[in-house]
C-alpha cells in the first residue's frame, strides 16, 4: 500500500480539520458529527485515523491539564 | 634575593662577604652581578658608616620590575605554549571524527549507493523519519525545506543539501521515497537501505525509531525521535533543531555557524 501523496494528505488534513472544528462547537458529542466523521475515515488511512483520535484526546486532556482542572489527591499531599 | 634589594641594612651586612661566597647559592650569579653593579662602595666607604648607601630607590624599583616581567614573560608563554598544544590535540580529534563517525552506506532516491564522504564540502540538514507519517513529517519537512530556500536567496552563502533518511526501510524502497521527496523540493535527497543500514545510521545519530503494531491492512506508524540534524562541510555533527524551533531561528542559527566555520580537514 503507497504513501498517501502530498494531494492526499492534504485532503486527509482538511478532513480532519472539519470534523474537529464541529467536535469543539459541539462540546465533544461526536453524533452531532457523524457526516463529517464518514467523509474523514474515508479521507485517511486507518492509522492515521487511530493517530489523529489519539491525538486529540491528548490536546483535549492538556488543556484541561493547564487550566488547572486536575487537583493532586489528598493522599500524595502527604507522600 | 628581592628583599636584598629593598633593604639597604641588610644588603649591606652582606657586603662584607666576598662574591665567590655568593656564588654557591642558587641565584648567587645573578646576586653577584647585581651586587657588582649596584655598589657604590668604593675606598671611600668606611668614611661614611652614619648613612646606610645602598641602591637607589629607582634602581631597585626598576630590578623589580624587571625580575617581575620576566616571570611573567616566562609564565604568559607556558601558557600559550600550552594552549597550542591543547587546540592541535582537538583538531586532531576532530579530523578523526570528522572521516569516522556518523558514517553510512544507503541508496538515495535514485538508487544511487551513498555516503558520508559524498557530503564532504557541504552543509547538510537532515531529517530522520518515513513516507507514511500522519503530519510530524510532512511538516518538519516543510519547514527544513523553508531554511534552504531562505539560505538559498542569500547570495554569497553556500547552499545547503536537504536530506532524509527514512526509518521504515520495510516499505520505504527507492521509488517510494523518490515519490516523496518529490512533493517538498527539487534538491531534497531521499536515502533508504536494507534494516543494517538504517539500524547503523540511526545509531550513529543516536535517532530512536520503533515500528507500531500492524493494522489489518498491514498498515503501521513508526514512533521515531524528532529533530533537524546540521552538518558541517567536514562532516561534523554541528547542531540539532528540535520541533519547537522555527525556520526562522533556524536559519539564524544555520547562519552563525557558516560564519563561524574552520574546517579542520585542510
Amino acid at each position: 500500500m503507497a504513501a498517501p501523496s502530498m494531494k492526499e494528505r492534504q485532503a486527509c488534513w482538511g478532513a480532519r480539520d472539519e470534523y474537529w472544528k464541529c467536535l469543539d462547537e459541539n462540546t465533544e458529542d461526536a453524533s452531532q458529527c457523524k457526516k463529517l466523521r464518514s467523509s474523514f475515515e474515508s479521507s485517511c488511512p486507518q492509522q492515521w485515523i487511530k493517530y489523529f483520535d489519539k491525538r486529540r484526546d491528548y490536546l483535549k486532556f492538556k488543556e484541561k491539564f493547564e487550566a488547572g482542572q486536575f487537583q493532586p489527591s489528598k493522599t500524595t499531599a502527604k507522600s | 634575593m628581592l628583599l636584598l634589594i629593598w633593604a639597604p641594612k641588610a644588603w649591606h651586612r652582606l657586603s662584607p662577604l666576598k662574591p665567590p661566597a655568593l656564588l654557591w647559592t642558587p641565584g648567587g650569579e645573578a646576586r653577584h652581578v647585581r651586587y657588582r653593579l649596584l655598589s657604590r662602595q668604593g675606598p671611600g666607604e668606611r668614611g661614611r658608616q652614619t648613612q646606610p648607601q645602598g641602591p637607589g630607590f629607582r634602581t631597585r624599583l626598576l630590578i623589580t620590575g624587571l625580575f617581575g616581567a620576566g616571570l611573567g614573560g616566562a609564565w604568559l608563554a607556558a601558557r600559550a605554549e600550552k594552549e597550542r598544544r591543547r587546540q592541535q590535540q582537538r583538531t586532531e580529534a576532530l579530523r578523526q571524527a570528522a572521516v569516522g563517525q556518523g558514517d553510512f552506506s544507503l541508496l538515495d532516491h535514485r538508487g544511487q549507493a551513498r555516503c558520508k564522504a559524498d557530503f564532504r564540502g557541504q552543509w547538510v540538514l537532515m531529517y530522520f523519519g518515513f513516507t507514511h507519517c500522519p503530519d510530524i513529517c510532512p511538516d518538519e519537512l516543510e519547514k527544513l525545506v523553508q531554511v534552504v530556500q531562505e539560505l538559498e536567496a542569500e547570495p554569497g552563502l553556500p547552499p545547503v543539501q536537504p536530506v532524509f533518511i527514512t526509518v521504515d526501510p520495510e516499505r520505504d524502497t527507492v521509488a517510494a521515497m523518490a515519490r516523496y521527496v518529490q512533493d517538498f523540493h527539487p534538491r531534497l535527497l531521499g536515502l533508504t537501505g536494507s534494516a543494517e543500514q538504517v539500524a547503523q545510521v540511526s545509531r550513529s545519530y543516536r535517532v530512536y525509531y520503533s515500528a507500531g503494531p500492524k493494522d489489518e491492512d498491514q498498515d503501521y506508524v513508526v514512533d521515531h525521535s524528532v529533530a533537524i540534524y546540521l552538518l558541517s562541510p567536514d562532516g561534523l555533527f554541528t547542531d540539532y533543531y528540535g520541533r519547537a524551533r522555527s525556520a526562522q531561528q533556524i536559519a539564524d542559527s544555520v547562519r552563525r555557524h557558516m560564519a563561524a566555520f574552520r574546517s579542520v580537514l585542510h
